[in-house]
């Protein structure tokens, strides 16, 4: 297929509006189907307007510590959430006004409302203000996403017991909230929270919190958090919960009662894979409901392609994205795949995470089970010994690089200010295949936090300049 | 700097022992070794611990570091001093920089622990190894 190809794509999330755009650049006209905001979760209710919010609170913990470096602000420093709320709602708009600017600019249509596929040419849609239309196209993609989770045991009210998407609009700050589930996102409302100053319970049924990141990452970020007063419970979850007027009463299951005024219910996402009419056209699902998919993204349907939190391959909005176009290049005739060993992700706790490919127990795991002779060294540089970090205060954190033998780099875990940003050089190191040596062999300017990323892997080699390597205690 | 009254563990954790309780802490070689002490994270009270077990975590600007019980017994007071005020164990690792006092499940592994002369031929066996 080519110029003249018509694609219908269901939903306008990080994936949609991505596979739209690209999709139109290729030559094809687009439809996007999207009854909410354009963005999806991660644009509306989820990645930036988390960002946004925690931007202010590290700013305030800046302002906090500048006493001692110098700079004089009188008063203590205090937050107005409803004003934080505000100024996120704006770079919101602005944000989902630009994608509307840029499927303008490539002429992509968007109809504000739901769709369902009738057969494998054509989108029925019930359109917002409850007309409805039919799209015919020659492919269509599906970047339905996934929605929060919906328990029984914890009903979302919207008032007492709240989603991350209910949490970010909070008008007042709680005294006391208990965040069910320690993952990412748990995590970084842990951060934003304690930092507001409300006492922070994170319950997490795993033995560690962030269960899916290093071990390291999580005994570091369990220690920054008890360091705001978060109080971090593992090995148990919530047994059941009461609702009184004001406050929440949480039973858990090792025996512990604690009152709350607000609940975040943390825990697990489903797939937005039902009542879009897959049965009709035969795509298949896995267990999950997630959308099963080649490598081109092509379902089991010929000409249905699918991508992004649905597929159940990675809840990241930039895999959704990198999905979208290679979904797109494969539907106008390129081969495209994408590769899942190397993608980077952030958390935005204070401080920051960064982190590609294996944690140390994988790459243990993989060394033990695979080649012969392979075996793994790990390389770890702190902050504190960076002139930059020294300069500017953010002395907290760590880089860790572990990589084979042969000097392959299998992960890399940063923790500390603008980790998100510094793994990059990682991730483009994984890429293309670096070893160890030849990171280190590249000039790193300085002083800069890179120069940690730099050390740590000179450390796999027990090479980095400003380390002593000795044992201690 | 190693008082002559304390027992002392190999991971350098000090007791000392006080009718049925114990006071422990962490050496003034540790405390040297680790460099600016940053934060330092306890048991709660009520905790019950086994000898040789990990209580918590001494984190300097340089490293992170275990802190081991050198005794058995339940925890009955933590050193809340410690939380806003963790370079007190750089300053005073034998006084105020206590940590926990546990109330002992067997006096008898006192006796285990190493005197004041057998740690320093211990720190200085270290220093050459």
């Amino acid at each position: 297929m080519s110029v003249g190809t018509h694609i219908a794509i269901l939903g306008a999330g990080p994936g949609g509006y991505v596979a739209a755009i690209r999709a139109a650049q290729l030559g094809a006209r687009v439809t996007v189907i999207e009854s909410q905001a354009l963005g999806g979760v991660c644009l509306n209710w989820g990645c930036i307007p988390s960002k946004a919010l925690l931007a202010v609170v590290e700013l305030g913990e800046k302002v906090k510590k500048a006493g001692p470096m110098g700079l004089q602000v009188s008063g203590p420093v205090t937050y107005n959430l409803p004003q934080m709320v505000e100024r996120k709602n704006q770079v919101v708009a602005g944000l989902v006004k630009g994608i509307a600017t840029l499927f303008k600019a490539w002429e992509i249509e968007h109809i504000h409302g739901m769709g369902t596929i009738q057969d494998r040419q054509t989108v029925q849609v019930k359109v917002n203000d409850d007309s409805s239309r039919s799209v015919n196209a020659d492919a269509i993609v599906i970047a339905t996403g996934s929605s929060w989770p919906n328990l029984p045991q914890f009903p979302i009210d919207g008032s007492q017991i709240l989603t991350s998407q209910q949490l970010l609009d909070l008008q007042q700050i709680p005294p006391r909230l208990l965040i069910l589930g320690g993952g990412v996102e748990g995590c970084e409302f842990a951060s934003l929270y304690s930092a507001l100053g409300t006492d922070v319970t994170i319950v997490e049924l795993m033995d560690r919190i962030l269960p899916l990141e290093d071990e390291e990452v999580s005994s570091t970020m369990t220690r920054e958090l008890k360091k705001r007063n978060v109080n971090v419970v593992t090995g148990t979850t919530v047994e059941r919960l009461e609702r009184h007027g004001e406050t929440v009463t949480i039973y858990l299951k090792n025996g512990t009662t604690l009152e709350v005024q607000k609940v975040l219910v943390s825990v697990g996402r489903g797939f937005n894979s039902r009542g879009i009419g897959l049965e009709q056209v035969g795509v298949r699902t896995g267990q999950r409901g997630e959308i099963l998919i080649n490598e081109q993204m092509e379902t089991s349907t010929p000409g249905i392609y699918a991508i992004g939190d649905v597929t159940g391959k990675s809840m990241l909005a930039h895999v959704a994205s990198a999905q979208g176009k290679a979904a797109v290049e494969n539907i106008m005739g390129h081969r495209t795949t994408i590769r899942y060993d190397v993608i980077p992700a952030g958390i935005f706790t204070l401080p920051e995470i960064g982190r590609v490919g294996l944690t140390e127990t994988q790459a243990r795991e993989w060394a033990n089970g695979g080649e012969a002779n392979a075996s793994v060294k790990i390389g770890r540089f702190r902050y504190t010994a960076l002139g930059k970090a020294q300069a500017t205060g953010d002395t907290t954190g760590w880089c860790k690089v572990i990589a084979a033998s042969s000097g392959k780099i299998l992960g890399v875990h940063i923790i500390g200010a603008h980790a998100a940003d510094l793994i990059h050089e990682a991730a483009l190191a994984m890429q293309v295949g670096a070893t160890v040596v030849q990171v280190a062999d590249m000039i790193h300017a300085h002083p800069t936090l890179a120069e940690g990323f730099m050390e740590a892997v000179e450390d796999t080699d027990a090479r980095a300049i400003h380390l002593v390597r000795k044992k201690i205690g | 700097m190693i008082p002559a009254d304390l027992r002392y563990h190999q991971e350098h954790e000090w007791t000392r022992v006080n009718g049925t309780q114990a006071t422990v802490g962490i050496s003034h070689f540790a405390q040297d070794a680790l460099g600016d002490i940053v934060f330092i994270d306890l048991p709660k009270v009520g905790a019950s611990v086994k000898a040789g077990q990990q209580i918590g975590e001494v984190e300097s600007t340089k490293t992170t570091s275990t802190i081991y019980t050198p005794i058995s017994g339940t925890i009955v007071k933590v050193n809340a001093e410690l939380k806003d005020h963790p370079e007190v164990v750089n300053s005073d690792p034998y006084g105020q920089g206590w940590m926990v006092v546990i109330d002992l499940a067997n006096a008898g592994e006192v006796e285990k622990l190493m005197t004041a002369a057998q740690y320093e031929t211990f720190l200085s066996s270290q220093k050459k190894g």
